[in-house]
């Protein structure tokens, strides 16, 4: 009687299988449609999204949402990702079925967590088709880790994503209203003021202020603050980055502030004290402004001293 | 070196003379030993010599057929003498089907009869030794064979000879027990004690320097040694020397070309076995870290550089230059270090040159108003063998009525010019070509020349001149206004 | 009328003159010998040598063009480049570089100097570093006066800025482009200021000389329409322009076409379009100014502005369909990335690989220019203040460079010049008020014009070198622009000299002294700075590297030409060695073998096999490097001595470039430790260990500790007891300090066994048995 019924089981594997199969596919659709592109997971459909004999791909983003978390690149993320899924819903039936993306917080299934013995989020895995036509060639079927060293855009993601799905993802970048609206009111108000603000931008020390502010600016590092995008200032809360390679965003400011000081207590020894009739009051001003030149040109050679340690000349401090 | 045995006429008569008399010398005994080495190996062969009849002048020596093209370099002396003896080819010797050759020797003095004499024939052979096994690893001793003719022939009767084989080192791995010279000597013909291996003694034995002696009884020996210095060759050795007065400077520059003859090196080279061999004062014998020369001395900014740049591991002491004629001789130490220890098998060129002081080497004759400059052949590097060698010297610009004497005379010279810095017409110059050259060939090229004022002040003249022209254009120039008319527009 | 210090008087004009210029001269032969001479000490601490990479190559070239000949440079197909492609050098360099020394060479020998092309090499850039600073005087003195000019040739002449690109031995294209850019420049101011075509021309053929140089030419491409293009917004438009940048744009595009290299670039992309669109540009307006000047109607003039916008609007619109068709290719990649900064990271990788197109801190521009970083604004305000033409020049430079030199390190070189010609302007502006002997009158009606003049008679004669600037201010045909602000109005005042000026100068002797005494302390500083970092920070040729033992003396650590020496004197002449690129042009040059890739990164594809090999495992590996017919394959490893130059810090950047080709073979997670680090030691991931890199570089490493534990001494890291095993290439050569690792790559197996078994075999049966679990770890 056992053996029997051992056997009518093993008769009847296969065919449960693929109707399971079926079942799950189905299911996965539906939510997907549901969801409008993600399949919100929980440890359960996991299983059933990335179980072994799926004939199916799936992109999964694991992630920590929740305020509590404190997970930022997650909440910056997470739009990207519906974006592109959204992108993909609006494909067509037979391709999107094919390809799931699905989202699983960190605190609806810790255990999937812990299984995949994930420490950090986010994380995005495409878990190629097992089965079927879609199955990869080289028969590599483990999940493949996406590098977010690219940055967290929609566009990027789209364009990585496109490599695993059936065919490419439609998506293209919402057009920035706001931006070109701006840029527009900002067009048109300048254009009204012209008449006004002529005179200013006849002005030659307007043109001045600007270049020199432009080149104070650039010669203080901003360029590089924005490329590598470096703090304004460390956690520590000190302002100053170690290290001669490096720099936080307000060493910009203090720097083109010094610099700027410096220049223009030059500037006033040769524009305008030379005007100066009265002998005493330019005599002071001489001496003032010499003075403010080296206190300030000391400080900014100890500052250059904690960033390049090897320097070896000083100024009065 | 053929041409080593060059005939000079005046000897012809007594070569007539021993031609005549075939036997009139007899050998009471020969021994022969040899220093085995490297690529260098030393022969020295002593003669005792006893007159059958007086007036003996012309004594013959014979040398087999290996023996001679081997042989780079040989002289004769007279047994505690210094000064070698005269030596000339023995007529009818270039016969390439003969299996011997025949030198004649000119005695200092016609012996008596039955007067004796001891004669010692000293003779390097190159290349005389062969690697084997040809591949050794980083690990295993470097091992060499040398083979010989068991006898040595002489055109006279000899009462008693032997050979020596020295080796450096007791470990020797095989040696041939020669066969069939029963009727020289009854029992065992070799013996080993320490690292010499003897031949011999084989007792009184006919005329041996004829064909069928040698194909009756001559045969080559072998002995298979350890050798625990690396095998050195100077595959080309170009060396110019530069004269000029005005620097009062000598410039020598060799470029060497430096090969390691011994087994090649079996698999690759492991720098961490090397080191660990350095660490453990156990270093390959084949691999060569660095050498030791010995440079002239008294010499100023010594270089060392190849072919991409100065090579800064090498020290230099430099002994200060001797006064003049005396006798003790000096020398700075130069210790090279290539850039990497040459393994079996392995290359390295590079450049070597320092100035000396021409005072060291040059001085000037009032009565002919002639210079006399001593120009080395080469530096000695112990136990290389330069294979080609080209000498190069470069006299000063302008210098007439040019004589030169070698020590020995070289395959090949010839006169050329040769241009440099600030040259107008160019410097004579004259090359000497050699092969094969040991550390006994280490000696001096002496060069005489004639050097007129005006040919001295040639150089300073013409830089002069061209400055003066640079100037007076520039004058020219900033004087003359090529203007066509004034600008007007602005 | 006061003086604070007495002058002698009994001067006549021609000898203050005459002296004033031999002072010159002799003060400009000073400087150019300061500034070949602070350029020494790379050949003074080591030796002749050529430095870096690139140069390398160059050398190579200019080897190839001093034995060969012109013609054979000319067509000289390089096939042990790029193996197996090969590389068409004559079509693909800039030959400006190698064409000149090649032509110092011959000039020599001709003269019977018979001095080594290397030599030749190794000094021209120091040499042409006094021509900069000769051109720089030149280009300075139209700016203002000689002072200005001499202080400027001084500055350029000892500055780290441009000192980095030029001390002897650094053998690479900016060594002449900087001398070519300010000559070009000031040919061109000359040419502006005179309206004359010969100048024009003269620029244009120094453009050419520069096109054939450098790539940074564009800068000259686009700098110059810049400028002619904001003259005519002001409204400055003259014949003068007109001649000058016609002559220069129509000669000058026509000559910089002739560079093969170039081709016809500057009428089809887009960086030259710049210049092609004011020219269109200034023609236009030049024929409206000829018909505004014979018509007189209002309403035909407004026509005429109307249709000149228009056709002005047209032409853009046209150049944008063009662009969008793709007659006018877009801007390259390398150029593209200076608006779009994170453009390089993401689409070519491999140029922002390199260290030089790293954006700048402000460290570094204070160690370059020190005090002149604070001058120059102070200068450009100066220039501001009496706006000429080529002022005008100076301004727009100095705002764009600082921009750039912001975006890249490397082009802190075309900052550098502008910076010290503004900063010359302000010192000698402030040398030149505080020297001046003459001091006003204290009273408050203003000065008679007989005072004014006498007061500003002996200026020049005092302090020797400066001329007075008034006679060219007469000659310029600009009147003084009305500006609103005050400041303005009194320096539009003080410039004009003919009316009355305001009084001004400076009381005292005390005042001057101490202004005077505080500049010179500024730049004797200046002069300590420049040396400093020239002598510690640029003056090492990477080729070579110094360390100093216990007691104090120089150890050289040469072993990157030990293994270069003895690739090239002990392996066959055809054997292909592989190596990161960064190494190709040092072992093309040194080793004179066969390479896969160098320098020159023109193939990514290429590259990225190289990476890929690097990256993949034994198994993997070996067949590419049999079907590239490798024999050799060079790695850095900086671990036994602490050199971090190596090639485990770059390993990461081969990754990214392999899986830019292979994004599925290749993955940059996959050699990190899963949490995130990169790491060497027993915690590295398995691709990591298995890795070819990892491998060569490790190989026996451990062994040499004895028993101890084996540190890796750039990472800090503790590596495992049992190091890497290799298979399928053999330890061929390790220089003395480990730096160097060459290895030889495996026939294979005669018994047609591949080498991991043929191994196992060999070396008895335990290796065989724990061999492929290591395996199936290393896959999974």
């Amino acid at each position: 009687m056992k053996s029997f019924s051992f056997i009518f089981a093993l008769l009847s594997l296969p065919f449960c299988i693929a109707n399971t199969q079926d079942a799950v596919h189905k299911q996965l659709v539906e939510l997907a449609v549901a969801g409008n592109g993600v399949i919100k997971l929980d440890p359960k459909s996991f299983d059933l999204i990335t179980s072994p004999k799926r004939n199916w791909s799936a992109a999964i983003q694991l992630t920590a949402l929740d305020k509590r978390r404190r997970c930022l690149p997650c909440n910056d993320f997470d739009p990207s990702f519906n974006a592109v899924a959204k992108a993909w819903a609006t494909t067509s039936k037979k391709n999107r079925d094919n390809h799931f993306f699905a989202t699983l917080d960190f605190d609806d299934g810790q255990v999937v967590f812990q299984k995949l013995g994930l420490t950090s989020a986010p994380v995005v895995q495409v878990y190629p088709a097992v089965e079927g036509p879609r199955a990869p060639a080289n028969g590599k079927v483990a999940p493949i880790p996406y590098d977010f060293s690219s940055g967290y855009e929609a566009s990027t993601l789209a364009e990585a994503m496109s490599r695993y799905t059936p065919v490419v993802i439609p998506y293209s970048d919402p057009i920035d209203w706001a931006r070109y609206s701006t840029f527009a009111a900002g067009l048109l108000a300048f254009t009204v003021m012209l008449r006004f603000i002529a005179p200013i931008l006849q002005s030659r020390w307007t043109w001045a202020t600007i270049s020199i502010g432009l080149s104070l600016i650039m010669t203080s590092g901003y360029m590089f603050v924005r490329i590598r995008g470096s703090p304004y200032a460390a956690q520590d809360g000190s302002w100053i980055a170690g290290g001669y390679q490096n720099q936080y965003g307000q060493e910009v400011s203090v720097i083109a502030f010094i610099y700027g000081l410096l220049a223009f207590a030059f500037l006033m020894l040769i524009m305008v004290i030379p005007y100066q009739m009265s002998p005493n009051r330019q005599r002071l001003q001489v001496y003032l402004w010499t003075g403010v030149i080296m206190i300030i040109y000391s400080i900014l050679i100890s500052i250059f001293r904690v960033k390049n340690r090897g320097y070896p000349f000083k100024l009065f401090l | 070196m053929p041409n080593r045995w060059r005939t000079i006429p005046f000897l012809l008569s007594f070569i007539i003379q021993s031609l005549a008399a075939p036997q009139s010398f007899e050998n009471t005994a020969i021994v022969r030993s040899v220093e085995l080495g490297g690529v260098a190996v030393h022969v020295t062969t002593t003669f005792a010599i006893k007159a059958l009849e007086p007036g003996a002048k012309v004594y013959t020596i014979a040398l087999g057929r290996q023996e001679k093209e081997k042989t780079s370099w040989f002289e004769v002396k007279v047994k505690g003498q210094q000064n070698p003896l005269l030596i000339s080819e023995h007529p009818y010797a270039y016969e390439s089907t003969r299996n011997y050759h025949l030198v004649d020797v000119t005695l200092p003095r016609p012996l008596t009869a039955n007067g004796t004499l001891n004669i010692v024939l000293e003779a390097v052979q190159t290349h005389a030794t062969t690697p084997w096994p040809t591949t050794a690893s980083q690990k295993e001793d470097q091992a060499l064979k040398f083979t010989a003719d068991l006898l040595v022939l002489s055109p006279y009767h000899t009462l008693v000879q032997r050979t020596k084989l020295k080796a450096l080192t007791p470990r020797l791995i095989s040696f041939t027990i020669p066969k069939e010279v029963q009727d020289f000597m009854p029992d065992t013909p070799a013996s080993k004690s320490g690292a010499t291996v003897t031949y011999g003694p084989f007792n009184d034995i006919p005329p041996s320097a004829n064909e069928n002696f040698i194909a009756a009884y001559q045969q080559p020996v072998t002995i298979h040694y350890f050798h625990e210095q690396p095998v050195l060759e100077i595959l080309k050795l170009t060396r110019s020397a530069e004269i000029s007065h005005w620097g009062a400077n000598l410039n020598i520059q060799d470029d060497i070309q430096l090969h390691n003859a011994g087994p090649a090196l079996k698999g690759h080279f492991s720098r961490l076995d090397h080191q660990s061999q350095a660490f453990y004062k156990k270093p390959a014998p084949h691999a060569l870290p660095a050498l030791t020369l010995h440079l002239p001395s008294g010499i100023r900014n010594a270089y060392y550089y190849d072919l991409i740049g100065n090579v800064s591991t090498s020290r230099l002491r430099v002994a200060p230059s001797p006064p003049k004629n005396s006798k003790t001789k000096q020398y700075s130490v130069l210790e090279l270090r290539p850039r990497y220890p040459i393994m079996g098998g392995w290359n390295y060129t590079f450049t070597l040159g320092w100035d000396a002081p021409l005072a060291d080497s040059a001085n000037w004759d009032h009565a002919t108003g002639k210079y006399m400059v001593e120009i080395p052949i080469m530096t000695p590097i112990t136990g290389a063998v330069v294979n080609n060698a080209e000498v190069k010297i470069i006299l000063p610009e302008g210098a007439t009525d040019v004589e030169f004497t070698p020590p020995f005379s070289a395959l090949e010279n010839r006169v050329s010019t040769h241009v440099t810095y600030l040259d107008t017409t160019g410097r004579p110059t004259l090359t000497f070509e050699y092969k094969d050259l040991t550390v006994m060939h280490a000696q001096s090229i002496f060069v005489s020349y004639k050097v007129s004022l005006s040919a001295h002040l040639k150089k300073p003249v013409a830089v002069a001149t061209a400055f003066f022209s640079l100037f007076a254009f520039a004058l020219l120039g900033r004087r003359i206004n090529l203007t066509i008319h004034k600008n007007k527009v602005l | 009328m006061p003086e604070a210090y007495p002058l002698p008087s009994n001067l006549s004009s021609a000898t203050v003159t005459n002296t004033a210029s031999l002072l010159r001269i002799v003060t400009l032969a000073l400087i150019s010998g300061a500034a070949i001479a602070s350029r020494l000490f790379a050949v003074i601490n080591f030796e002749s040598i050529i430095h870096e990479f690139d140069p390398w190559f160059n050398y190579r070239a200019t080897r190839v063009l001093a034995t060969k000949g012109f013609y054979e440079f000319w067509n000289w197909f390089d096939p042990t480049a790029w193996y197996p492609l090969g590389r068409v050098v004559g079509g693909t360099v800039y030959p400006g570089l190698m064409a000149t020394s090649g032509v110092i060479y011959n000039l020599l020998h001709a003269l019977n100097l018979p001095v080594d092309i290397r030599n030749v090499c190794v000094l021209l850039a120091p040499g042409f570093s006094a021509l900069t600073a000769w051109a720089t005087y030149m280009f300075t003195k139209e700016m203002k006066d000689p002072s200005a000019g001499l202080l400027a040739a001084a500055f350029i002449g000892i500055v780290p800025g441009y000192i980095s690109r030029s001390v002897a031995g650094s053998y690479d294209n900016e060594a002449i482009a900087i001398f070519l850019l300010m000559f070009t420049f000031y040919c061109w101011i000359k040419a502006l200021k005179q309206g004359s075509a010969l100048f024009g021309t003269v620029a244009a053929v120094f453009y050419f000389y520069m096109v054939a140089a450098w790539g940074g030419y564009v800068f000259i491409t686009n700098m110059i329409p810049l400028h002619a293009l904001v003259l005519i917004l002001m409204g400055r438009f003259s014949n003068r322009l007109y001649a000058a940048y016609s002559s220069w744009y129509a000669i000058g595009t026509l000559a910089s076409m002739q560079v093969p290299f170039v081709g016809f670039q500057p009428v089809k992309t887009s960086e030259h379009m710049a210049a092609l669109a004011v020219f269109g540009l200034l023609q236009i307006v030049a024929f409206a100014q000829l018909v505004r000047s014979h018509v007189s109607s209002q309403q035909f003039q407004k026509l005429l502005f109307i249709g000149v916008v228009a056709i002005g609007i047209l032409g853009a619109a046209a150049f944008g369909i063009m662009t969008l068709k793709g007659w006018i290719a877009p801007w390259t990649g390398r150029f593209y990335s200076l608006w779009d900064t994170g453009y390089a990271k993401k689409y070519i990788p491999i140029i922002a690989s390199v260290s030089e197109h790293q954006p700048t801190a402000w460290p570094s521009f204070f160690m370059d220019l020190q005090f002149l970083i604070f001058l120059f604004p102070a200068g450009v305000v100066v220039c501001f203040r009496q706006l000429r033409d080529e002022h005008l020049f100076v301004i727009i430079y100095a705002v764009m460079a600082s921009y750039f030199a912001g975006v890249m390190v490397r082009l802190m070189l075309t900052l550098t010049p502008v910076v010290c010609v503004a900063s010359a302007v302000a010192l000698s502006t402030l040398l030149d008020t505080y020297i001046d002997p003459t001091e006003p009158e204290i009273n408050d009606d203003t000065v008679s014009e007989s005072g004014a003049s006498t007061a500003s008679a002996p200026a020049p004669g005092a302090n020797g070198t400066s001329h007075p600037t008034t006679p060219k201010k007469t000659k310029k045909a600009v009147p003084p622009p009305q500006s609103t602000s005050a400041l303005g109005q009194i320096i539009a005042a003080s410039r004009s000299s003919n009316n009355k000026p305001r009084p001004k100068g400076i009381f005292g002797a005390d005042t001057r002294l101490m202004v005077v005494f505080n500049a010179m302390c500024l730049l004797a500083f200046f002069v300590f700075h420049c040396t400093w970092v020239t002598s510690s920070a640029y003056s090492s040729p990477s080729v070579v590297l110094a360390s100093t033992n216990p007691d104090g003396s120089q150890h050289i650590i040469d072993d990157f030409r030990e293994a270069y020496y003895w690739l090239r004197q002990n392996t066959q002449e055809d054997s292909v060695v592989l190596s990161w690129w960064d190494y190709g042009y040092q072992i093309a040059g040194m080793a004179d073998r066969p390479t896969l890739v160098d320098n020159n990164t023109w193939n990514n594809t290429h590259i990225a096999t190289v990476g890929k090999v690097m990256a993949s495992s034994e198994e993997v590996a070996y067949p590419i490097l049999r079907k590239h017919d490798v024999q050799y394959i060079l790695v850095i490893f900086g671990g036994l001595l602490g050199y971090s130059g190596d090639d485990i810090n770059k390993f990461l950047w081969m990754v990214r470039i392999a899986q830019g080709i292979w994004p599925d073979e290749v993955q940059e997670p996959s050699f990190f430790t899963p949490r995130g680090e990169y790491k060497v030691d027993d915690q590295a991931s398995p691709t990591m260990r298995n890795s070819m890199m990892y491998k060569m570089s490790y190989y026996r490493f451990a062994e040499l500790f004895g028993g101890n534990a084996a540190t890796d001494r750039v990472r800090q890291q503790q590596l495992p007891k049992v190091g890497p095993t290799l298979d399928y290439v053999d330890e061929a050569f390790t220089s003395e300090n480990w730096i160097v690792r060459i290895y030889e790559v495996k026939k294979e197996d005669p018994l047609g066994r591949d080498h991991k078994s043929a191994n196992a075999f060999s070396q008895g049966k335990k290796r065989k048995r724990t061999k492929p679990a290591q395996r199936r770890r290393a896959i999974l």
